[in-house]
């Protein structure tokens, strides 16, 4: 009852530090996943275009996958120093390998015959691409960007140990406190509450983005 | 084919340019704002948030924190990096033997000027004038014992020392030069010493489990548990007086701050630090928060409208 008590103050008097934390997190989280994009979907559809490099692209996101995020984050910063930057780039790192797979899977989803088909009436390569494999491949590109983003705000928390601040921030001011539970909590509670909703409203597009609902767009 | 290629060389150019500037929203990655660093400890960010609003108040440049470092090496390693440019709390004891890589100087005006001197030669960096307070280790014991058995010093546990349980964080009693073993040969051996986690020091007196403990001497906790610091009378201890580190081509960019960390200087003393810690960890109040209070209360937004002190 305390706890709550003493989370419900903190969060009352503090609540522009904890949305200017929020923000900050929620920033980082995006810009990373925007960054893993630019890369990533582009490498999906070459990988799917040349099947024979996508087993190796693959095993190698699977392997930075792998690696744990506080020790991934650690060996960036000896290269790319102490701030947001790095936990960026980190995350980009961790996104590579969901965005990359779903462009993937995506694009060799589409049926073969629609994509003949488009051939057959004269569509050039990129064409075909842009009007019939990308729109049909989107929603479940969508699906990657989605669990890179709640992934990315789960990694983001753990920035505060190189200096990025966001909600994980508060998270470390509330185990140095003294009974500092409420504070963890303030910082812990806007971080599962971000992921859920990003989750949420990603996943909403996604749906919306389906080949069958894009005429309601 | 052509055209793709076109496209895709143009969203190259845009990441590059992308991650060489500013992304918006974020002032850290932008190279107009300065970047002050900050330790784990409340503490440091307190300081930290007092030069944030003072450097904004009084400069046109922004400030951005890096929070939670692990250490003033780590501090030390950013700001060589130029991943920050102010270091908010340094402490001369780690610093010289840390940073500097000397022998411990116990006459801490000695040991300033030599911060001072080393850190302009070696780093380019200035030291500036120290904060007023030092957070350094101390033996401390429960009030009510200090004033029941009129302790005031280290000499007086003496006495007691052999039935006195001494509890002491895990890194302290390992350390060489001013760890334990050190300690012994200037002062005297405790009865028991119990190594542990230094969060759990601070209670252990508080209940009566420890009867001498290990202090960090501007720990909000002592304040909260009712602890008496002991006077360092045989000078043990190195002195570990608190200063911000500035790279000094920010201070020729914005000389304003030489001014700031000059009126914020010889200011707060070490039971002021333990207040604004106390405020701090105990009673949860944010850093910025804690820092601004102060700042208004010893009025130095008043000065600065009338143009300094």
């Amino acid at each position: 009852m305390s706890i709550l008590q003493d989370f419900l103050n903190y969060v009352g008097a503090n609540s522009g530090y904890i949305m200017t934390q929020f923000f900050r997190h929620f920033l980082m989280a995006a810009y990373g996943v925007l960054f893993a994009a630019i890369i990533s979907i582009p490498l999906g559809i070459f990988i799917a275009k040349y099947g024979r490099l996508s087993s190796w692209v693959l095993a190698l996101g699977s392997i930075i996958q792998t690696i744990p995020a506080l020790g991934a984050m650690a060996v960036i910063m000896i290269v790319m120093g102490l701030g947001t930057n790095t936990a960026i780039v980190t995350l980009a790192l961790y996104s590579i390998l969901p965005i990359t797979q779903n462009t993937y899977v995506g694009m060799k989803d589409v049926d073969k015959t629609v994509i003949e088909a488009g051939y057959a009436s004269g569509m050039t390569k990129f064409q075909l691409l842009r009007m019939v494999e990308l729109p049909l491949a989107v929603s479940v590109i969508m699906a990657g960007l989605r669990t890179a983003l709640v992934i990315g705000i789960g990694i983001v928390a753990i920035g505060a140990f190189i200096g990025a601040g966001g909600l994980g921030a508060i998270i470390v001011t509330g185990t140095n406190a003294t009974d500092g539970t409420a504070i963890i909590l303030a910082g812990a509670i806007p971080t599962a509450l971000m992921a859920i909703i990003a989750d949420f409203v990603l996943g909403w597009i996604e749906r919306l983005l389906q080949p069958g609902n894009m005429k309601a767009l | 084919m052509k055209r793709v290629c076109y496209k895709a060389g143009i969203l190259l150019v845009l990441l590059v340019t992308l991650v060489g500037c500013s992304l918006p929203g974020l002032a850290g990655t932008s190279k107009d704002t300065i970047k002050i660093g900050s330790l784990v400890q409340s503490e440091s960010e307190i300081m930290a948030e007092m030069l944030a609003i003072m450097i904004e108040r009084e400069t046109d440049a922004k400030t951005d924190l890096v929070t939670k470092l692990g250490s003033s090496i780590v501090q030390h390693q950013g700001m060589e990096r130029g991943d920050i440019d102010i270091s908010s709390t340094r402490y001369t004891g780690t610093d010289i033997s840390g940073a500097l890589g000397m022998d411990p100087i116990k006459d801490p005006e000695k040991a300033l000027k030599t911060v001072k001197r080393e850190f302009d030669e070696q780093f380019n960096q200035t030291w500036a004038e120290t904060y007023g307070f030092e957070n350094s280790y101390s033996i401390a014991v429960t009030k009510e014992f200090a004033e029941e058995n009129d302790i005031e010093k280290i000499s007086d546990l003496e006495p007691y020392a052999k039935d006195l349980n001494f509890g002491v964080d895990n890194a302290w009693v390992n350390r060489e030069g001013d760890g334990y073993d050190g300690f012994k040969e200037t002062y005297f051996d405790f009865g028991n010493v119990y190594p542990m986690n230094l969060g759990l020091v601070y209670q252990a007196a508080a209940n009566g489990d420890m009867d001498a403990v290990l202090a960090y001497s501007t720990d909000g906790r002592i304040k909260e548990y009712d602890l008496k610091v002991l006077k360092d009378d045989k000078r043990f201890f190195p002195p570990y007086d608190a200063s911000p580190v500035i790279n000094n081509e920010v201070l020729q960019k914005y000389p304003e701050i030489k001014e700031i960390t000059k009126r914020i200087g010889n200011e707060i003393t070490t039971e002021e630090m333990q207040e604004l810690n106390h405020q701090a960890d105990v009673k949860l109040i944010n850093p910025r928060k804690v820092a601004k209070k102060f700042l208004e209360k010893n009025n130095y937004f008043k000065d600065a409208e009338k143009g300094g002190d």
